[in-house]
């Protein structure tokens, strides 16, 4: 009896094992074995053109110091602040809203959220840039036909940042809206006939069912958009370029200006380094947070 | 049943990714075969420009059938400069032939990437290029570029506009900042400017400041000076049309594309020589004039001489074949930089003989201003390092966008261009 | 009740118009003159297709061939690989487990600009440089859909799989006959994400990839944005439009399966 518990355990070690190897393997190859390159990078100074020069941790150490870099992280946090609860709590609703709408429409309704999502981000970020457009765009002109006064958006240190936000929270609404709205759709119907039972319908059927039936689905959204948020490249690339006078140079954008424009490919590294450290503590901490619940 | 069809799709892509694998094996790259050398040469212009380099390829082919082979590759600019070439030299890749833009020459150059070119200039060939065109690619006693372009830059303005508005052409600082604010309107922009931080923004600055005899650096580049009342002068002045609202502070098109004047969404706008022929050949309806950069008080006149260079990859095991094929192109006969400078784009020629054979057609439309009026005070466009570049661009940033006096962006940025010196 | 429900959909639907009002930017702007193209009026009268023309005599449709075989490899391979990885994480006990987990999970926090580089050199060395091997390989490992097929299966009825055990079936073989069929629900959302995350690849195409022929989309429609004296933004749009028919379709056609979702609950 115990020899065949031994052996069943075995079995399931080795098949977990098994189904793990191909991406074993290839995040080793094409996403570990970069990373532990980077962080040897890290301790050289290097240009990418001439040979590296080993400093050991003088680059950490310029990082300290290093004002810009430090606002960059700031102003990551902001945009993280913002965004993820925006994007979270958005999806979490309209998956809500689209799984209690007539059902016949739902296939167009989820269809038309989900259609920025099939554009490039350079893309989108131009069509909005034609939008945000300080004197023929859209929404000015909009605003006129309503009284408001016109708006400078991508033009102003105050503004830009949450414009670029939206576009991005454009973008992706649709799609973690359908990962909810999947997981919506997995809960069994019973649950809430039970509840109906007892007289839970509507927002209290959805806080004490739905949502925490949802949790796994929830974790992963909320992980997710944080460390998509830490890393968010393309479209203030191509809209802002880190300005108005730096007001939306996020800490990527940062390492891409160290790395590829001044070709500080080591200090660059090194940034890359502790901003992993960063999202690595704030993941870690949502995760614990999260699971620690049940 | 549906694992099988699963994996018979998985297995034919499987096996088609296996045979893009295998009939790349023998993917030529740069080096010797059978005798003849095969030389990369990366590049970065679009359009008919490209098209000019792949003529150029195909000649040069065709008349060393047999000794040297050049594969020309055009790349997208941005992604040229800040992504392709220093992967490439990263990994030992880098081609062999390649164009390299005023604001990378100093760090390649440092990194000693680039091919001393002295040598293989033909008999007398040197001395026809302009000296300051040449001096702007010497690094240590070294010609580590060749120039093969000069575009100025002028103040182009719409003249229906500016006759509807009573406007004069500005001459001074005084009357561009009141015509600008004169030719504002809720549709059209008075001056487009550049907004984004760039080399291209420093690139339309410049003028400003050395209109003044200001300078970023001292004259040996080993100082900054950048913390001087020019500077600051030159700071305020451009940032109050962005502060003013007479300089639009975000752009539909690009700073330097037709598009701001031809669509008549904007009234002036400063830009460089290129823009005559686009003007002439798509929007010939509208009358447009241009007219020398407006000066200061006091001031003399200043334009930058801008353009890419050429360059060979010193690590490059074919320097020699590289070398005559870039001499070739644009240092040898005078038909081709004469093409390129007249026919394909329009700009100055570093080479003396080149302007003077062009001459009936630096004398067409517009590009008499730039000939008669422009040319002389020209100025190459300096080949500082991306940080200084950044701290200029950050101190106009801070000027245009921020409520910062031209001196306090000044004084930080000199701090800045002070230790990306002594670094 | 019903009548809740009729303003609830009126007001999805008013919401989602206004989420695709710069879609439809996008298509109008395609269909106008280079001098209209910023206009937004709704005057229909100037539309021309001479945009489209002008994108057809670029190499585009060779390009989208190749984003096809890249998207669709990529897409099949990651399915399999990231339900299998997944599900051993949620539902299999074995030693390392959470310790595997973290560092899958940690793979997604390090921006692609900085292991763009070594990355390079990983898949130059391994002979995959201008190949669509290297296009395709390296994109198919990323936690995130490891990461979603885990959280999805942790909530996955155990009462099926045990039946499975019963009958004899062994782990791997009631992972393959009974849990990846019906884990559809996930496949399909992740499926429309996978292709969609590839078809709009951009910066890794561009730096492993030189040859004209295995051009991909995005490269192929940068390279129409290109950065001349004049941007012909007509013409890029109708470009960006073209480019983006293929997800259009992706979308349109998973639409059938993601409704067969609802059915599929029935079972428990």
């Amino acid at each position: 009896m115990k020899r065949k518990g031994m052996k069943r355990k075995l079995n399931e070690t080795l098949t977990a094992y098994g189904f793990l190897l191909p991406n074993l393997l290839g995040l080793t190859l094409f996403v570990f074995v970069p990373m532990v390159y980077a962080f040897y990078v890290s301790l050289h100074e290097w240009n990418a053109l001439s040979p590296k020069v080993f400093i050991g941790f003088d680059n950490y150490k310029e990082m300290a110091s290093d004002k810009e870099w430090w606002n960059s992280v700031y102003r990551t946090l902001i945009f993280t602040v913002i965004y993820v609860p925006l994007l979270f709590a958005g999806s979490l609703f309209f998956a809500v809203m689209l799984n209690t709408m007539r059902q016949r429409f739902v296939g167009v309704a989820r269809t038309m959220f989900l259609l920025p999502f099939a554009i490039t981000s350079v893309i989108s970020a131009v069509i909005w840039m034609f939008l945000y457009d300080p004197r023929n765009g859209f929404i000015n002109q909009f605003f006129d036909l309503v009284g408001l006064p016109n708006q400078q958006f991508l033009g102003s240190t105050d503004q830009a940042l949450l414009s670029i936000i939206i576009v991005i929270f454009w973008i992706n609404l649709g799609y973690n809206m359908m990962i909810f709205l999947a997981s919506i759709k997995e809960i069994p119907i019973d649950y809430y006939e039970a509840a109906k039972i007892d007289g839970a319908t509507g927002w209290k059927a959805f806080w004490h069912i739905t949502f925490p039936l949802l949790r796994p689905t929830s974790i992963f959204i909320l992980v997710v958009t944080t460390i998509g948020s830490f890393q968010v490249f393309d479209q203030i690339m191509v809209m802002t370029k880190g300005g108005p006078a730096n007001s939306t140079m996020v800490s990527v954008l940062y390492i891409y200006k160290q790395g590829f424009e001044f070709l500080n490919m080591g200090y660059a590294s090194a940034l890359a380094v502790v901003l992993f450290l960063i999202i690595f503590v704030l993941s870690l901490a949502q995760l614990r947070l999260y699971t620690k619940k049940d | 049943m549906k694992i099988w069809k699963l994996f018979s799709i998985l297995s034919i892509a499987l096996i088609l990714l296996f045979q893009a694998g295998c009939s790349d094996s023998s993917s030529s790259s740069s080096g010797e075969k059978d005798g003849v050398v095969t030389l990369k040469f990366w590049d970065m212009h679009t359009d008919a420009e490209k098209a000019f380099f792949e003529d150029l390829v195909k000649e040069y082919n065709a008349a060393n059938e047999g000794k040297v082979k050049i594969e020309y590759t055009a790349f997208n600019q941005s992604d040229y400069s800040n992504t392709k070439l220093p992967v490439a030299f990263a990994n030992d890749e880098g081609p062999d032939v390649f164009m390299v833009s005023p604001g990378d020459f100093t760090k390649y150059a440092e990194s000693n990437i680039l091919a001393d070119l002295n040598s293989y200039f033909p008999e007398g060939a040197k001395e026809d290029f302009l000296p300051a065109s040449i001096e702007a690619v010497t690094y240590d006693d070294k010609v580590l570029a060749l120039p093969y372009e000069l575009e100025l830059l002028g103040l182009y303005y719409n003249k229906k506009m500016l006759a509807d508005a009573g406007v004069e052409v500005p001459k001074t600082w005084d009357e561009l900042k009141s015509a600008a604010e004169k030719l504002t309107t809720s549709d059209v922009a008075g001056l487009v400017l550049p907004t984004d931080k760039a080399a291209y923004l420093n690139f339309i600055w410049y003028p400003f400041l050395w209109q003044q005899g200001g300078n970023v650096l001292n004259e040996d580049g080993t100082k900054s000076t950048f913390n001087s009342p020019e500077v600051a002068k030159a700071l305020d002045y451009w940032g109050s049309f962005f502060q003013d609202g007479q300089a639009p502070s975000k752009l539909q098109y690009g700073p330097w594309d037709a598009g701001n004047l031809g669509t008549g969404s904007a009234a002036m706008s400063i830009v460089g020589t290129w823009l005559v022929p686009v003007l002439e050949k798509d929007y010939a309806d509208t009358e447009f004039g241009l007219a020398p950069i407006p000066v200061p008080e006091g001031g003399k006149p200043a334009t930058d001489a801008g353009g890419w260079k050429m360059a060979v990859n010193a690590n490059s095991e074919h320097v020699d074949e590289a070398a005559k094929f870039i001499m070739w192109c644009f240092a040898e006969d005078k038909s081709r930089p004469l093409k390129w400078a007249t026919e394909v784009k329009f700009a100055y020629s570093p080479r003396i003989s080149v302007v003077e054979e062009g001459q009936a057609i630096y004398d067409k439309g517009l590009r008499k201003v730039f000939t008669e009026e422009i040319y002389d005070s020209a100025i190459p466009e300096p080949r500082f390092g991306p940080e200084i570049v950044d701290a200029v661009g950050e101190a106009m940033q801070q000027v245009m966008f921020g409520d910062v006096s031209g001196e306090d962006a000044a004084e930080e940025a000199h701090k800045k261009i002070e230790e990306a010196l002594n670094k | 009740m019903g009548k809740n429900k009729t303003i609830l959909t009126i007001f999805i639907f008013a919401c989602g118009l206004l989420i695709i009002l710069p879609i439809f930017f996008l298509v109008f702007s395609s269909f106008r003159t280079p001098e209209d193209v910023f206009k937004l009026s709704l005057n229909l009268s100037n539309l021309t297709l001479d945009n489209f023309k002008a994108v057809l005599e670029t190499n585009i449709l060779r390009a989208i061939w190749n984003s096809l075989v890249v998207s669709v490899t990529v897409t099949v391979v990651a399915m399999l690989f990231h339900a299998m990885s997944g599900y051993a994480l949620a539902r299999l006990n074995f030693p390392g487990k959470k310790f595997v987990f973290g560092w899958m999970i940690s793979t997604m926090m390090v921006p692609f600009t900085v292991i763009m580089i070594p990355l390079y050199m990983v898949t130059k060395n391994l002979g995959l440089a201008n190949s669509y091997g290297g296009l395709i390989i390296p994109m198919i490992f990323n936690a995130y859909g490891i990461f979603l097929f885990r959280q999805f299966y942790q909530d996955f009825p155990k009462e099926l799989e045990e039946a499975a055990y019963v009958e004899g079936l062994s782990i791997a073989g009631t992972f393959f006959r009974l849990v990846l069929p019906l884990s559809k629900p996930m496949i399909i959302p992740l499926t429309i994400g996978f292709f969609t995350a590839n078809w709009n690849n951009y910066l890794w195409p561009l730096i492993i990839n030189q040859k004209e022929e295995l051009m991909v989309v995005q490269v192929a429609l940068a390279n129409i944005v290109g950065g001349g004296y004049e941007t012909a933004w007509s013409i890029v749009l109708a470009a960006a439009l073209l480019s983006a028919i293929p997800t259009f379709i992706v979308f349109f056609s998973m639409q059938k399966y993601l409704v067969d979702g609802i059915k599929m609950s029935g079972i428990k």
